[in-house]
């Protein structure tokens, strides 16, 4: 027999049973990650400032409603470090106060976004969120008192940069997050009509240059959110106020909305269990989007 | 932490306030309405060259008109006078008091029409309607007549289809579309569509691209298609006067380029400008024509359609005071004629047929 031969037979049978039960006890320790939802259902009111020279030289204000809901969730591959935001808002204002009060512009706009983004986590309850987001816009602005042009349509689907930034502490007995959320599109497309150009035209057929290029150049827009969800148990509180300024330019017709919001609303987090797994729910390691 | 927050701050704050593209802004008195006026019609109105008016000059003269101590009526005559001055019936000033018009492409010319003699004289006030359309058998069976009021009426499809199969039996048609203002685009497509059997060129559109007056778009062509439905190949004689304006006088131009159809009366009024609409400071609203419509042949038709060669016509005073319709009954007198003549030529267009017989009687 070969001495050296059995040492090293020997040697490796060791390594592999330091390996297995050094395996075991992780295997034991490793815990489930839950990825509870962060859900806001809110309802936004206030004023705004509209401006479209396609339908108007002057500049409006009035009053604006919209309903928004939001859902954040850390995500699967690194719930640690990574979540996703998709939100919605569907908006109506309704514009009187040009210089004489005697015209209306309504504005009517769905906005849709989905975002990704990393998060930063900082002592003392603070979080900085930074990413991307992809969002859609519909809507329309309807001047009644105008003949052929009575309508500027708007869509457009941009790439924008995200960022979010949180503060987790305590009133008194009542936790709260306070939030700032920012976005702003980078690029992407976005619909309009040429200088002056009829909808009629449109329907004929011409659709050629319908579709522009965005960028922060020509098709401008900062939403701003700052609130706060003051949490009651379950559900929350949320209480907040919106800026959005937007501004775009193609073709020399400017569109400019400019939006003050207050916010109210409920938000929670909920997380979806099967019973057979609801058994682990003690074991598990709970990692929220924003909490 | 604090200071990461500062500089986004600072950063968002700094973005908001040199983000928003510029919009020009007016004062709320006579000069700044006045000076809106001016550049909405400088940069959107598109027939400058057409009517060969000088708009700088214009404005000049007529802004060292104004002074402090106008009222507004007399603020608004004056603007209203400065727009005149484009001859363009599509061009109004809308205040809360008066509505300008640009008159004289009707008044300066011949009525040529009068409904109350037709009806009491040709159709006895009995005949049918709908959609804005008058219509009745006339002269023994062999010419139907219609009258359509105005383009703002919607027409339908099962209104015509019925109308046409009531005048089935007729030689020809006379439609008549005197005094017919104009109204909706799409109503002349859905009625032009009745009288075609395949695709048509009905003619160009075009608009502005940009404020300067030569900043015009390519042409672009557009087509009608044929209705599902009845379909009038007959003779279609179709009468016209200076009252027959905009989309009537966009009517005019695209039928008078199908083979069975002939234009009689009056040069039509125009008005093939595509109006669009802004608004002053004070509140008034500006209509004027921006975006130009051509016929078939890109020609332009703002200053009217010419009837057919040899169906230029105005009734007599004397026939309209003896409560007769000189061009009506010329037209009945047409459709007699070719019915005899379509019967010997079988293959003539009612065109070709009817300019023999104009070059014949002349």
């Amino acid at each position: 027999m070969n001495p050296f031969h059995f040492s090293m037979t020997k040697i490796f049978k060791t390594l592999a049973a330091c390996a297995l039960l050094a395996f075991l006890p992780a295997r034991a320790q490793e815990t489930e990650v839950l990825r509870p939802v962060y859900a806001a259902y809110t309802v936004e009111a206030g004023s705004a400032h509209v401006a479209e020279t396609y339908l108007s030289p002057l500049r409006y204000s009035g009053w604006d409603i919209a309903l928004g809901y939001e859902r954040m969730q850390a995500m699967r591959f690194n719930p640690d470090k990574w979540i996703m935001k998709l939100a919605g808002h569907l908006d109506y204002a309704q514009t009187k106060n040009n210089p004489a009060r005697n015209a209306t512009i309504d504005n009517m706009e769905l906005r849709l976004s989905w975002s990704m983004m990393h998060r930063f986590r900082f002592s003392g309850g603070w979080s900085v969120y930074a990413g991307s987001a992809t969002s859609a816009r519909v809507g329309m602005l309807y001047a009644p008192r105008n003949s052929n042009n009575p309508v500027a349509a708007k869509a457009a689907w941009t790439v924008d940069a995200a960022a979010m930034a949180t503060y987790n502490g305590k009133i008194g007995r009542i936790p709260f997050c306070a939030r700032y959320d920012v976005s702003m599109p980078l690029t992407g497309i976005f619909f309009s009509p040429s200088y002056g150009e009829l909808y009629y035209e449109i329907y004929l057929g011409n659709r050629s240059g319908l579709v522009r290029g965005a960028w922060p150049g020509n098709y401008f827009r900062l939403d701003n959110c700052l609130s706060i969800d003051l949490c009651f148990g379950a559900t929350a509180l949320k209480l907040g106020y919106r800026f959005d300024i937007a501004s775009s330019k193609a073709s020399g017709i400017v569109t400019r909305n400019i939006r003050h919001m207050a916010i109210a609303g409920v938000s929670g987090e909920w997380i979806s269990l099967s019973p057979n797994r609801s058994a682990q729910l003690e074991k598990a390691r709970v990692i929220s989007a924003i909490y | 932490m604090n200071k990461f927050t500062a500089i986004l701050a600072a950063g968002a704050t700094a973005m908001t306030l040199t983000a928003c593209h510029s919009i020009e802004s007016y004062d709320n008195d006579y000069y700044g309405n006045f000076d809106a006026l001016w550049d909405v019609m400088d940069t959107h109105y598109c027939f400058f060259e057409e009517k060969g008016v000088d708009w700088n000059e214009t404005g000049q003269r007529y802004r060292a008109r104004i002074t402090p101590d106008m009222d507004y009526h007399e603020f608004f005559n004056l603007c209203a006078e400065m727009l005149n001055e484009l001859h363009d019936g599509h061009t109004n000033l809308i205040s809360w008091f008066d509505v300008s018009y640009y008159r004289n492409w009707w008044s300066d010319y011949p009525q040529n029409f009068n409904w109350r003699n037709i009806q009491q004289y040709y159709l006895d006030f009995e005949y049918s309607s709908g959609n804005s359309m008058s219509y009745k058998v006339l002269a023994d069976g062999k010419a139907g007549y219609v009258h359509y009021a105005s383009f703002s009426s919607p027409v339908s499809d099962s209104f015509v289809n019925e109308m046409m199969l009531a005048l089935s039996d007729c030689t020809g048609m006379i439609l008549d579309v005197r005094d017919n203002g104009g109204g909706e685009l799409t109503n002349v497509e859905r009625l032009v569509s009745h009288f075609i059997t395949e695709r048509l060129e009905a003619g160009y559109i075009q608009h502005k691209n940009g404020p300067g007056h030569k900043d015009f778009s390519e042409p672009y062509p557009f087509y009608y298609d044929p209705a599902q439905g009845v379909r009038w190949l007959k003779p279609v004689i179709i009468l016209a006067n200076r009252s027959t304006f905009s989309a009537a006088n966009t009517f005019v131009a695209v039928m008078k380029n199908l083979p069975q159809v002939v234009v009689v009366g009056d040069v039509t009024g125009g008005g093939s400008g595509m109006p669009f609409s802004q608004e002053l400071p004070i509140g008034w609203g500006v209509r004027f024509s921006a975006c130009p419509l051509y016929d078939a042949n890109m020609t332009l038709t703002e200053n009217g359609v010419e009837p057919t060669d040899g169906g230029k016509l105005d009734i007599s005073p004397e026939d309209e005071a003896a409560g007769r319709d000189t061009i009506l009954d010329f037209a009945i007198e047409v459709l007699l004629r070719l019915d005899e003549q379509m019967q010997q030529n079988k293959n003539r267009s009612a065109t070709e047929l009817f300019l023999e017989y104009t070059v014949e009687k002349e």
